[in-house]
């Protein structure tokens, strides 16, 4: 019998257990070769006009998941060399060469590896259809994706994962080199130590994790800075990280210890089984909970981000681009072009259309507001109440004389009490006009510095005969967000009036595709994420559950029915799935309290849907593998 | 006195049509309360079969076997578990320790499971742990302690809960002579002052010398009884002896 033969037989024979291995490996090829082949695919890239970003997301993401699918390969690696140590220490013992058993392995490994590759990408074709079909689905695209097999992510696929295989197989041949015979044969019994609890690394854990939340939640200073970001939110990471590490080691172990005290709980039914076997464990499973509960976090914190600007991107783009087109007069003829245009479009049929004049002009202002205001936009009060009310906003504002009003400027957080009483001192006139109120809502695109001053149309009028305004035409349509080819035939003619885009609807294609893109990568990421700490903690338990299998049969002998049995293992798998589950969405309440802060303004919108979607939908799939290992667990220990 | 065992007619069959093996026949067996009876019989006679069938772990395929009065045929799944818990007291030869739990945890557990109030059950505890001698060890975990300890652990959970029936099977199989007659004293100590009832299967003449009768069980049925009497231990030993070597193959296990 050949070497190839010995490795080939013993696949065969121990069936079972390497087949968990087996759907790791194909489980992280699928994923990878779809995401790779998608970044090939040439539709896709086609498909939308942010190649560039495009290209730079796929390349981060890609490397983000080569870096988890290498960690998630080499732990399930670890899970299955534990339980075949006593099966090489036997080959040992009977004889055989430690060359030989080592070269064995590796044959072993090599070929599951190959097979997993081949299926894996097969699997992975399949997949790769149907995650470009929902990606375009979600930018609202109408690119057709053709059934294509992408030759560059085949060949990307097959050399990241030869190089992660050849490793594993390498450490498969060392395995016998590495231990000892003795510790070969006892690996699955070397009883854990029940963890000692330091009162100082309990309250160290507690002191950190709280010192993370405030540095993430205090509000920004005056002086907002990149060095100021780096140091707080750098040191908010770390501390957030070493800390949820300590809060399970100790913490936890704390906790529980804690409930031991309480002894008329503790010794009622079948407590103390369930919390003796989770203290246990707590030291082998504390590093696991650390980096789900930290995995999960990142997860729900960017998935409910990016949700939420895909959400939030129809009021974000109507706050950019208020009207549907608009333009800067360039003389009768240019004018009349675009208006011919825009009314050929039967499908979009006019509902206003105003003519807007503005007054570039610099200013100073009487105090120091820290946003660059130069040149300041004047606009009256009767083209501003005109404008609110084609867009059907409610506020109309009155003001006199030398009054005047600020439009809040977009994507910044100014309140009225900014401005009110405060004096505003134009150049050239000499003009000082006096702050009455703050308005929400400008009328025309964005465009910095974003400082729109309302003015009284008697002093709009005296300006005027000093200095000559700009007219801007808008034009509001019907079901502006379907506009596209006229779009596409206005922005050719006008482009550049603006930093955003002229017409409402480029900005909310533009919008909705890049906001879709981060989505379906995040999402993408997420999912990976999601069903691989799903899988770690599944593994971990059926690891339990067999090394456990003695343990429940004692108790059935003594007297414990199967019906609660049932229910310790209930209570002791919700525990484990809970407790990082937990962790993580406090966690990632926190980030995205602090995103929210951050963003709502650049997206405008409430995010609390998204964000809850995002979380219940985290928590959905959690309960899912949660039934499932109770489920599996139950049917290893309660034959 | 109260009678604590009543089997009638007992017959286990294993197998299915063509290939059938009896591993018990019509046995019939009365245990008083307050009676250390012994089980022995060479390997495969049905010793372990019977023990089993009794501590309803495993159900005969006819017959009727009653426990303190109760018969256990008809019980369903959970009954049983609560038979078990409320009634039986297990000894197993490899200990069946949770090595989750400590030594104190483990022998608490029948009583945890019956949810008796705490200071009840830590009294009971520190009863039976003076009994068996292990006050000292009560906050160690099974792998810190010795095999001797660990059987006397096991010895403490199974009487801690008071049970009608002690069932051991085999449990100086993995002891040293000295943990062995330590054992045995206390088990006999146990039936004579406490009036425990208890049942033990076990290859060892040594061990069965302890029992005030022995139940000789040979290719599933019932051989002999051998009743201790006035006799000493040693003299009763050696009668032990002359059985099993009637019986064959049962003298291999004297040394």
């Amino acid at each position: 019998m050949t070497l190839f033969s010995l490795a080939k037989k013993n696949m065969i024979g121990n069936f079972s257990s390497y087949l968990v291995y087996f759907i790791s490996l194909v489980f992280s090829i699928v994923i990878y070769f779809t995401f790779v082949s998608l970044q090939y695919s040439k539709k896709i890239q086609d498909s939308i006009a942010l190649s560039d970003i495009m290209s730079f997301m796929f390349m981060a993401s890609s490397i983000i998941l080569i870096l988890f699918v290498a960690i998630f390969i080499l732990y399930s690696n670890s899970f299955f060399t534990r339980k075949r140590k006593r099966e090489v220490g036997l080959y040992s013992m009977l004889g055989l060469q430690k060359k030989t058993i080592g070269i064995m392995l590796f044959y072993e490994n090599l070929i599951m590896g190959l097979l997993s590759l081949v299926i894996g990408i097969l699997l992975g074709t399949l997949l790769s259809k149907l995650f470009s079909m929902i990606l375009i689905k979600l930018m609202g695209s109408t690119a057709e994706i053709d059934f294509s097999i992408s030759i560059g992510a085949i060949i990307q696929t097959v050399i990241v994962f030869m190089i992660i295989i050849l490793f594993t197989s390498i450490q498969g041949y060392r395995l016998i080199y590495r231990f000892k015979l003795i510790e070969l044969f006892h690996a699955e019994k070397k009883g854990e130590q029940v963890p000692t609890t330091s009162l100082v690394s309990t309250i160290i854990g507690v002191i950190l994790l709280t010192l993370s939340y405030f540095l993430i939640l205090r509000p920004f200073p005056d002086d907002l800075n990149g060095s100021y970001i780096m140091k707080n939110y750098g040191l908010a990471l770390v501390t957030l990280v070493i800390g949820t590490s300590l809060f399970f080691r100790s913490v936890t172990v704390y906790l529980l210890k804690l409930s031991q005290k309480n002894k008329s709980r503790y010794y009622r039914g079948t407590n103390l089984i369930e919390t003796s076997q989770l203290l246990y464990r707590i030291k082998g499973n504390a590093r696991t909970f650390t980096i789900i509960a930290l995995l999960s976090a990142a997860t729900i914190s960017f998935f409910g981000a990016t949700y939420s600007g895909y959400y939030g991107n129809e009021k974000s783009s109507t706050e950019d681009v208020p009207f549907s087109y608009a333009h800067l007069s360039k003389g009768q003829e240019f004018d009349t072009k675009i208006e011919n245009i825009i009314n050929g479009d039967k499908e979009h049929p006019i509902t206003a259309q105003l003519d807007i004049p503005i007054i570039e002009v610099k200013g100073k202002l009487s105090f120091d507001l820290g946003y660059e205001i130069n040149p300041i936009k004047l606009i009256s009060v009767s083209s501003f109440n005109q404008a609110t009310k084609a867009l059907d906003r409610e506020e109309t504002i009155k003001l006199s004389r030398n009054q005047a009003a600020v439009i809040k400027p977009r994507l910044t957080e100014f309140t009225e009490t900014d401005f009110k009483g405060k004096n505003i001192t134009l150049d050239q006139t000499n003009q000082k006009l006096t702050f009455t109120t703050m308005v929400n809502g400008s009328v025309l695109p964005f465009d910095f510095p974003d400082f729109y001053v309302v003015v009284s149309d008697d002093m709009f009028t005296k300006l005027s005969k000093q200095l000559t305004p700009l007219t801007y035409k808008v034009y509001e349509v019907e079901n502006e967000k379907t506009t596209e080819a006229t779009s596409l035939k206005v922005s050719r003619l006008i482009d550049g009036d603006f930093q955003v885009h002229s017409s409402f609807y480029t900005e909310y294609k533009e919008g909705k595709e890049g906001n879709a893109l981060n989505l379906f990568i995040f999402g993408f990421l997420g999912l990976v994420f999601l069903a691989a700490t799903g899988s770690i903690i599944y593994f971990k338990q059926l690891t339990e559950a067999s090394e456990n299998k003695s343990n429940y049969e004692i108790l059935r002998k003594v007297g414990v029915s199967k019906k609660a049995l049932r229910k310790s293992v209930n209570k002791q798998t919700f525990f484990v799935f809970g407790l990082p589950l937990t962790v993580g969405l406090i966690h990632s309440s926190i980030i995205l309290h602090f995103i929210t802060n951050f963003l709502s303004n650049l997206i405008g919108a409430s995010i609390i849907v998204p964000i809850l979607t995002a979380m219940g939908a985290f928590v959905i799939i959690y309960i899912v593998y949660y039934v499932l290992t109770v489920n599996t667990y139950h049917k290893i220990v309660n034959k | 006195m109260k009678t604590i065992v009543e089997t009638n007619n007992v017959k286990k069959i294993y197998g299915s049509k063509g290939n059938v093996f009896t591993a018990l026949e019509d046995i019939d067996l009365t245990v008083q309360e307050g009676e250390f009876v012994g089980i022995m019989g060479p390997s495969g006679a049905g010793k372990s079969t019977l023990l089993n069938v009794l501590a309803t772990i495993d159900e005969p395929t006819s017959g009727d076997i009653s426990i303190d009065g109760t018969s256990i045929i008809k019980m369903n799944e959970d009954q049983l578990a609560a038979f078990r818990r409320d009634k039986l007291g297990f000894i197993f030869q490899d200990y069946n320790l949770l090595d989750t739990l400590t030594v104190k945890e483990n022998i608490v557990l029948p009583l945890a499971l019956a949810k008796m109030n705490v200071k009840e059950l830590e009294q009971r505890v520190d009863v039976v742990a003076d009994k068996f001698g292990i006050r000292p060890i009560l906050e160690k975990y099974p792998y810190q302690i010795s095999g001797g300890q660990k059987q006397r652990t096991a010895a403490s959970r199974a009487i801690v809960a008071k049970p009608s029936l002690i069932l051991a099977d085999e449990p100086t199989g993995a002891l040293d002579s000295k943990s062995a007659t330590d054992l045995l004293e206390s088990l006999k100590t146990l039936s004579e002052q406490d009036k425990a009832t208890i049942l033990m299967v076990t290859h060892d003449a040594y061990a069965a010398s302890y029992c005030q009768r022995i139940i000789f069980i040979n290719d599933g049925k019932l051989f002999t009884e051998l009743a201790k009497g006035k006799e000493t231990r040693k003299e009763y030993f050696n009668k032990v002896l002359d059985v099993l070597s009637a019986l064959g193959g049962g003298a291999n296990d004297v040394i």
